[in-house]
């Protein structure tokens, strides 16, 4: 309860910084508007039709490269940590080019796809493939042997197998990986936009950044925030459910 | 409950058996020419240095793991496969499932089965209720694994292995995880709930006092490749009491366990 409070006085001294601090000049306030007025301009760009169009490109972007790198880097990430072969050939390889920075690749990407929808979504699902592809991986790894031997042992099919005892024992580790790979997937999709593209929030945002418009770029990561938030919270509700069988 | 053995009919029968692992320097022989019959209802306790394939011998045993060479019998049928019907076998770590209650664990091999074979939900509810209350758990079937003690996640295992109520139970160092005081309460309660059911056990163990509490017969294996170097009756009254292991007769029968394993290298 304490922590509670403590962490509301945290958010309402931000808040409050946030608008005072513009309004008596102690910051700039072209460069930092008062909370209010961004308020004020949230609440006018959420009437605006360009505005709903943007968001529904961005919506559209990030659903479809999600729906796309989740299956798919969670069948690759089985398949390396199942098969041994597999495993030993490529871990290496995706372990490296997990490290490189997949925002030197959007150049590429343009070129392929020109600077589209699909470009979008293929930039995105190129780089959370690789999160989602590791995580299961680990997830699969996870899983106790024992817990493999004891179902193995009261004569329980390969069905059985995977779905009582993988899928359960992976769960809490697999709920955090479609968490993380949403924020690498969210970001893919907001630096592809910001970088070259003609719709979505990542591209109003940029526009209004370039137009020295802070109002509308803070309203705008108003808006961006609290989705992601809102995300990554009913999501972590969901681990913390089963936090208790981590192992 | 006084208990009686049946000795005149076999539960399980090795014959010949020996094992070589194929590792990455060439094979090794893990086991050798090993032979041994465990009659019906006994207690069998097999003792040995470590990774003399005490543990790998108990997987054939239970069909985990398949042998290079020789037979197993368990009730005159080959073991190939496991057969949880036969077969119920109980792990080092208690191995529960984390994301189960200790009633769901328990009835968990009847639910895999349960698609197979006509029994009511509530059947294999009261079954695994009866186990509970048979291993001295009843009331804390809603508790999950985490919050559970050591011994207690133990009985669950016992629990979850006699819930097909096979008649062979395989135990792999049970309680090796447990301190000193629930190690020897478990083996105790071990014995008890085997006098009710009649169960034939092999039951792996490091522990010399153990072995000599609990068995009807000790095996012993030398260390790699493991053989069979010493089959030590133990004739001690039953039911086994604590003072017993303050005897001379319980002295000698350790110290002859003793005397064997270290002549092992």
């Amino acid at each position: 309860m304490k922590i509670l409070l403590a962490r509301l006085a945290l958010l309402a001294l931000v808040l409050a910084a946030w608008e005072l601090m513009p309004r008596h000049e102690i910051v700039n306030p072209l460069l930092l508007p008062p909370l209010s007025d961004v308020l004020a301009m949230l609440g006018e760009l959420l009437q605006r039709p360009q505005v709903h169009l943007a968001i529904g490109v961005t919506a559209a972007e990030v659903a479809v490269a999600f729906l796309i790198a989740v299956p798919l880097g969670a069948a690759l990430g089985v398949l390396i940590a199942e098969n041994e072969y597999l495993g030993e050939v490529f871990k290496p390889v995706l372990f490296y080019v997990f490290s490189i920075p997949k925002s030197i690749f959007l150049p590429m990407f343009i070129l392929v796809f020109g600077i589209t929808f699909a470009q979008k979504v293929a930039y995105a699902a190129f780089t959370t493939t690789f999160v989602v592809m590791l995580s299961a991986s680990a997830a699969v790894e996870s899983v106790k042997q024992d817990y493999l031997l004891v179902a193995r042992s009261y004569g329980a099919t390969r069905m059985q197998i995977l779905l009582r005892v993988y899928v359960p024992s992976m769960m809490p580790l697999l709920l955090e990986a479609l968490r993380i790979s949403m924020i690498f997937n969210f970001t893919a999709v907001m630096i592809a936009e910001m970088y070259a593209s003609r719709a979505g929030i990542g591209h109003l945002i940029a526009g209004w950044g370039e137009n020295f418009q802070m109002r509308q770029l803070f309203a705008g990561i108003i808006v961006l925030a609290t989705v992601a938030i809102l995300f990554n919270e009913t999501v972590r509700y969901f681990e913390a459910r089963c936090s208790t069988w981590r192992t | 409950m006084q208990h009686v053995a049946h000795l005149d009919e076999t539960a399980i029968e090795v014959a010949n058996l020996s094992h070589i692992y194929a590792g990455a320097q060439g094979t090794v022989p893990a086991l050798e020419e090993i032979s041994m019959r465990v009659g019906s209802g006994r207690f069998t306790v097999i003792v040995g240095p470590s990774g003399c394939g005490k543990t790998s011998l108990l997987m054939m045993l239970a069909g985990l793991r398949a042998q290079s060479q020789g037979t197993i019998l368990c009730h005159g049928r080959p073991i190939s496969d496991p057969d949880p019907k036969r077969v119920g076998v109980i792990f080092q770590e208690a191995s529960l499932y984390p994301w189960l209650s200790a009633l769901d664990n328990i009835e968990f091999p009847l639910s895999l089965r349960g698609a197979r074979e006509r029994e009511t939900r509530q059947q294999r509810r009261a079954r695994a209720e009866a186990m509970l209350r048979l291993v001295g758990l009843e009331g804390f079937g809603e508790r999950f694994p985490y919050e559970l003690s050591g011994g207690m996640k133990q009985r669950v295992s016992i629990a979850r292995g006699l819930v097909q109520d096979p008649p062979v139970l395989l135990m792999d160092e049970p309680f090796a995880a447990l301190d000193e005081q629930t190690r020897m309460t478990m083996g105790h309660e071990l014995l008890r709930i085997w006098s009710t059911m009649l169960k034939t056990v092999v039951f792996i163990t490091h522990s010399l006092t153990e072995a000599v509490y609990l068995a009807d017969e000790v095996l012993v294996m030398s260390a790699r490749p493991g053989r069979i170097i010493d089959r030590i009756a133990v004739n001690l009254p039953r039911p086994r009491t604590y003072e017993m292991m303050a005897t001379d007769v319980f002295g000698q029968l350790r110290d002859r366990i003793w005397q064997q394993i270290r002549k092992t290298p």
